[in-house]
């Protein structure tokens, strides 16, 4: 069964040739290795929470762009850019680089490949999974957005992924998000698209310099019929910060993975989400903390809602080498099933080698506190209000470091939509 | 205002009967208090009154001004005037004082047909019922009772009975874990609550909240019974022989 669908791909593939003699050679190294992993399953150890069954039982076909591209809709009134990428190509009709600051680029990743070797082989070693190899392999076009040192983007930058009428297509976006030395920056990245059967295989490449700051919001709400799965990779360096913040409330099968490598001393790293899953979504959250070096810190708080059969997992691994001594590592994640349908798994894996580090790790599971419902009740407050309060309570705890009034409003306003729809269902 | 006639009240899962036959009536403008040794069904009476679902009343009535209250939802049975003050306010970490107040006060507003307060005039209101209860604005601010004093939980319960103005107010055990500012304070809460077109029902163990708040009657309840009633110099002689030679 794999087979064919990886002779499908590589068929695929072909169409996609002819760029450069380098760029040709990369991809098909990629594909192979994409080829010997296999599509994931439940015998692999990281995935035996959930099935990728869509991606495994049928090739998805290569996107194919609308004719017109459809309206679209920022989430943020204020930008200092916006990039839109319909059915997982960049749409220039829609996306508007004019207010991006002096020194902000734009680039092709092939551009980028073709000329770094050393970019080369970090593609090829990029991802623990068929899927990333398969996105650098498939891609119809990366991105590059590099800010250089010591440039501050005061306004967020928002990327929209939209997929329209893909039916049984496979949307492969990649970006290389890149800070210079003291760099600052914010993104919002969302995901949405009609009730098409469609994969989105995203993934971003994010390089922090020395004291480079990113806060990067990502905001899966794709069709309910659709597949995400997602690969943000960070490399942190000195006194560099990573603030991540992962929503997921869409796809019948989601799952967001965050693999960060801390390689310089006080590099500050926050990753932050929420699953809200219902009506059988399956929505996965894995992250992979690696303190290579000392005196650093990683802190992650997740929270997953669970209704009318929804499932959700998290995997949050976190590893300290030998010599990454004083690393502070907390990791905190929390289920609450609404109903008894629902499915929450945990599974917080610490691996530490130093000796000298404080890391810990909660996980609970458990149901909305009656007495509370009944006080709320008490005070006048009908029973889905009531609910709706203790939801939203429950996901705060995530926003607790999301200082922006905005981004607090978006995202709670999403949190505030699914509980209203699930009243609707 | 409310009609309590021969309830029979067990525990949800249909096992042990708590109230056995329970009358009680108590008119507009009257202050009762409940007394009665642990275990008599004081709590029972108070959860079954606002709508608790851990409890069943097999048989029985509550009228309250002409509505069968058995029929409403508690946040029904809190519209139409009934507030529950509780023996062990609960804390809800994530959500603010003030908002669970103020979607509690809009919510009962919405049910009487009435419009949202605003946010100006319910921070003018707040302000002024908080100083009367000398409580001050941070412990609005702050989660619903997470991390309050047990003086500053039951504050809190007074701060929304006078936002909330029912008609009927049931307080449970308000003085339990009080100090003598704190009990002060809190019997000056439910006095500006007693007015002509108001009632309260005072459920305690002990006459001491009876010495700040004068009742009208008071009731022994003891196995699930109301087994004697009269007026305040009952309390005393509760106080001086214990509710076992009394009831």
């Amino acid at each position: 069964m794999e087979k064919s669908i990886f002779d499908t791909y590589e068929e695929q593939l072909k169409s996609r040739e002819g760029s450069s003699e380098v760029i040709d050679t990369l991809k098909r190294e990629l594909f192979h290795q994409a080829k010997t992993l296999g599509i994931p399953t439940r015998r692999d150890e990281d995935w035996r929470y959930s099935q990728l069954k869509a991606v495994r039982d049928k090739a998805y076909a290569l996107p194919v762009q609308p004719a017109d591209a459809p309206p679209v809709t920022p989430l943020l009134d204020k930008t200092n850019g916006t990039l839109v990428f319909v059915n997982g190509a960049y749409c220039e009709k829609h996306s508007d680089l004019s207010n991006l600051p002096d020194g902000v680029r734009l680039s092709h990743l092939n551009n980028h490949l073709a000329a770094s070797e050393d970019d080369r082989a970090e593609a090829l070693e990029l991802g623990e999974t068929s899927l990333v190899k398969l996105n650098a392999a498939m891609m119809n076009a990366g991105y590059v957005l590099s800010v250089p040192a010591g440039v501050t983007i005061d306004q967020p930058i928002e990327i929209i992924h939209c997929a329209t009428d893909a039916v049984e297509q496979a949307l492969q976006t990649r970006l290389m998000v890149q800070l210079g030395e003291g760099a600052a920056a914010t993104l919002l990245e969302s995901f949405s698209g009609d009730n098409a059967d469609y994969w989105t295989n995203a993934v971003m490449q994010i390089r922090l310099s020395e004291k480079a700051s990113l806060t990067h919001y990502k905001i899966q709400n794709e069709g309910l019929n659709a597949t995400h799965t997602s690969s943000v990779f960070i490399d942190a360096d000195a006194e560099s910060r990573y603030q991540g913040y992962n929503l997921q409330t869409g796809a019948a099968y989601g799952r967001a993975e965050h693999h960060v490598r801390v390689l310089g001393e006080e590099a500050d790293i926050r990753i932050d989400g929420a699953n809200m899953a219902k009506n059988g979504q399956i929505l996965d959250t894995r992250t992979h903390v690696d303190h290579k070096v000392p005196n650093a810190v990683s802190d992650q708080i997740f929270r997953s809602v669970l209704a009318k059969k929804g499932k959700s997992a998290f995997q949050g691994k976190v590893t300290v080498a030998l010599d990454a001594q004083k690393t502070l590592a907390d990791q905190s994640c929390r289920a609450l099933l609404l109903d008894r349908t629902a499915e929450a798994n945990a599974k917080p894996e610490l691996e530490i080698f130093a000796d000298d580090v404080k890391c810990s790790h909660g996980a609970t599971v458990g149901e909305l506190d009656e007495k509370a419902f009944f006080y709320l009740t008490a005070r006048g407050v009908d029973p889905d209000s009531a609910r709706q309060i203790l939801v939203e309570a429950f996901a705060a705890d995530t926003l607790e470091h999301v200082t922006d009034d905005t981004m607090r409003d978006l995202i709670n306003g999403q949190i505030l939509a699914w509980m209203a729809a699930l009243k609707e269902d | 205002m409310l009609k309590i006639e021969n309830l029979h009240v067990s525990t949800e899962d249909g096992g042990k009967e708590i109230i056995k036959g329970l009358n009680l009536e108590i008119n507009a403008g009257e202050v009762h208090a409940i007394m009665g040794p642990n275990g008599a069904g004081k709590s029972t009476l108070s959860s079954t009154i606002a709508g608790r679902s851990d409890y069943e009343v097999t048989s029985g009535s509550i009228d309250f001004n002409g509505k069968d209250l058995l029929d409403l939802e508690p946040h029904e049975r809190v519209g139409e005037g009934i507030f529950l003050g509780f023996q062990y306010p609960v804390e809800i970490p994530g959500v603010s004082n003030l908002n669970f107040m103020r979607t509690a006060l809009n919510s009962i507003r919405g049910y009487r047909g009435e419009d949202d307060m605003s946010a100006a005039d319910f921070m003018k209101m707040v302000r002024a019922k908080a100083g009367e209860l000398e409580m001050d604005m941070d412990m609005l601010k702050r989660f619903v009772n997470v991390g309050f004093s047990g003086g500053e939980k039951k504050r809190n319960e007074m701060l929304q009975m006078s936002i909330l103005d029912p008609k009927l107010a049931v307080l449970d055990e308000t003085d339990s874990g009080l100090d003598i500012d704190a009990l002060r304070i809190v019997s000056e809460g439910i006095n500006r609550q007693r007015r002509a077109d108001t009632s309260i029902l005072l459920i305690t163990h002990y006459q001491r909240l009876l010495d700040y708040v004068k009742p009208d009657v008071i009731h022994v309840l003891a196995d699930g019974k109301i087994v004697k009633s009269g007026g305040p110099e009952l309390a005393l002689e509760l106080e001086e022989k214990g509710y076992a030679d009394v009831a």
